[in-house]
């Protein structure tokens, strides 16, 4: 069974008197451990989808079952234990919380899925090691690079061992070398986890990453390519 | 559910509540110092009421009153000398030996004339034991001419100054009193002043006429009978546990026992009168300076918005960002409070100890039975109040905050810059 089955969702937005149309009769499904990029000028749907899949928004209409679960039928508590339990997300900038140090940030997620302390603090380090940034678990947000706050961001998706992690633009505010390197980063993990991503970027080289690719347009799939 | 109940998962929310607070510490700084200083203020405040409510209740109980009277049936309602206690010789050891018990002494009261050889005014009569009514009232500091009367003294009187300037009579001088008996008659007695009395109480200064018990019994045919029993107990805390043994103990029927505050009521509504006013001073001062404190935490939320988004969309509840931002509240009130608590205290304890001196007020003071050096002292519950109106004022104003933190919607949350 597809790990994402989304069918005709459909999401307007108003806009003064008029209602825009964000998503527009979008159906696709998602295989588990596979490495999606949404692609698509601004303005094309990719955050309103993705939003979608992470729970954060709901469509209009349509249907949407993630990791085996309706989530338009949820109600707004078993949607927050839905995104804490299932969704790893990495959003463009402001990803961390401003006062805790890279480690509580990405054992905030733990701490809230009720880890006790020690295997927290030890799954954090472990996931800033992976990311590269060992030695790093005591810096507040504002003492670290963008380059190394996306790192962390993407440690703290991971280490809950989410069923799918969901990335908003995260290469848009790294210069090129340092979105490279975040990009290759999710690519191994995926590729060695099984993690499933779906990352949405008009970036060339997370596109390039991808293994299939959804191009959206005014809130519609135009195109969708595999690359294996 | 069981995030949400997980004590690891409170954790985080207090540990977030406070270094949220120090994210910008001028503003932390500034509004809790605003709060300190209004508590502060608070705390003298209330400490200064209490030490003249304390003042009031203890001058005004032991100037004349005492803390607790015995009289036979009805004398306090009809004030009818026909209604003594024809011998109360056999009820003042009993009452000695109550616990709390200080002082017991023995009066005659009776409204009666007095007459110069120039003048009549209506006078109180008390007729008094003269050593241990020094030492049970504050009759005998009203002194300002002449001495208190003598232990043996017979003819001897004291008047309140104003009653001697309507009499036109001085140190030495003659008077007359005149009385009804119990049976109704009229009967007079001679008397010599002996000294003079100002209280800066009107009816102390205008009406008392003073003079020894035994002197005032032979005169209006009492024998060995008397109006009132009058008891000082140890403490304030002692007086309702002295009346309440006094009234088991004695016959209902034959005797009221009554306290100072049943007798006149007028300290302590002035006491409950101070109390409301108090409140509301603490209520205008809690409100303004909770104004401040939402004012801080609606700009510290506006400014947190997308992290709130953030956190959401990590899984974080409605309640879990409510309770964060009370909690940032609570501890922000918190830390004015204590700072407001020492500021307070610190003042309280160092007047308390040196005193404000008022006497430049002497004479509005002595009216209202208030010495001119007042002590401010502070009592728990002025003190729990306070640090109650202020823990309620910060859930107050930490509910709007903390409510639209949790009505949030993280995907519009997250759009905010």
């Amino acid at each position: 069974m597809a790990l994402i089955h989304a069918h005709r969702l459909c999401k307007t937005y108003p806009s003064g008197s008029t209602r825009v149309v964000a998503l527009d009769d979008v159906s696709f499904d998602v295989e588990q451990g596979d490495f999606v990029v949404l692609a698509g000028r601004s303005g094309s749907g990719k955050t309103t989808l993705l939003n979608m899949l992470g729970a954060l928004d709901r469509p209009d209409s349509g249907a949407l079952r993630v990791a085996g679960m309706d989530l338009l039928s949820m109600g707004e508590a078993e949607r927050a234990s839905f995104r804490l339990w299932h969704i790893g997300f990495v959003f463009q900038a402001y990803n961390l919380i401003r006062v805790l140090t890279a480690r509580e940030n990405v054992a905030y997620v733990l701490q809230l899925q009720g880890k006790p302390s020690r295997q927290r603090l030890q799954t954090a380090d472990a996931w800033l090691a992976e990311v590269g940034l060992e030695g790093m678990g005591d810096r507040r947000p504002d003492q670290m690079s963008g380059g190394q706050q996306q790192r962390v961001a993407v440690a703290r998706a991971l280490a809950m061992s989410p069923s799918l992690v969901l990335a908003d633009e995260p290469t848009a505010n790294l210069d090129t070398h340092t979105g490279g390197e975040l990009i290759r980063l999710m690519r191994r993990i995926n590729e060695r986890n099984g993690t499933t991503f779906v990352i949405a970027s008009h970036d060339p080289a997370v596109i390039d990453a991808a293994r299939t690719l959804i191009v959206m347009r005014d809130g519609r799939i135009e195109q969708t390519a595999c690359r294996d | 559910m069981s995030e949400l109940s997980s004590a690891r998962t409170w954790s985080v929310y207090v540990l977030l509540g406070w270094r949220n607070l120090w994210l910008h510490p001028l503003r932390t700084f500034l509004t809790a110092s605003a709060l300190a200083v209004g508590i502060a203020a608070l705390m003298f405040l209330s400490a200064m009421d209490d030490g003249w409510m304390q003042q009031i209740k203890t001058n005004f109980a032991l100037t004349v009153t005492g803390h607790v009277q015995i009289h036979a049936r009805g004398f306090e309602r009809t004030q009818r000398l026909r209604l003594h206690i024809h011998d109360p010789s056999a009820l003042m050891p009993l009452i000695r030996a109550q616990d709390g018990v200080k002082e017991v002494v023995r009066r005659v009261r009776a409204s009666g004339l007095a007459s110069s050889a120039n003048a009549n005014a209506g006078a109180l009569v008390f007729g008094v034991e003269p050593v241990p009514e020094a030492r049970m009232s504050r009759l005998s500091g009203f002194l300002v001419s002449g001495t208190w009367l003598s232990p043996d003294a017979k003819h001897e009187v004291l008047l309140g100054d104003g009653l001697a300037d309507r009499l036109q009579v001085g140190l030495g001088d003659k008077i007359v009193l005149m009385a009804a008996t119990p049976d109704g008659e009229i009967a007079s007695e001679v008397f010599r002043v002996r000294g003079l009395l100002h209280s800066g109480v009107l009816d102390i200064d205008d009406l008392f006429a003073i003079a020894p018990l035994s002197t005032v019994q032979q005169w209006l045919g009492l024998g060995r009978g008397v109006t009132d029993i009058v008891i000082r107990v140890s403490n304030d805390d002692q007086v309702t546990p002295v009346w309440s043994r006094l009234r088991d103990i004695l016959p209902g029927d034959s005797y009221e026992v009554m306290r100072w505050s049943d007798i006149d009521p007028m300290a302590e509504q002035w006491a409950q009168f101070a109390d409301v006013y108090t409140w509301i001073i603490l209520l205008i001062v809690i409100v303004v300076v909770l104004a401040e404190v939402l004012n801080t935490m609606l700009m510290s939320m506006h400014e947190r918005v997308r992290e709130f988004g953030l956190m959401m969309a990590l899984g974080a509840r409605a309640g879990h960002l409510f309770v964060m931002v009370l909690w940032e509240t609570v501890v922000l009130v918190g830390l004015g409070a204590l700072a407001g608590f020492a500021l307070g205290g610190g003042l309280v304890f160092w007047f308390g100890r040196e005193g404000i001196d008022l006497s430049r007020f002497a004479v509005a003071f002595s009216f209202m039975y208030m010495d001119p050096v007042v002590y401010p002292r502070l009592e728990w519950s002025s003190m729990a109040r306070i640090f109650g109106a202020s823990m309620m004022g910060a859930l107050v104003a930490g509910v709007l905050p903390a409510l639209r933190a949790a009505r949030l919607v993280p995907a519009r949350a997250l759009r905010e810059i």
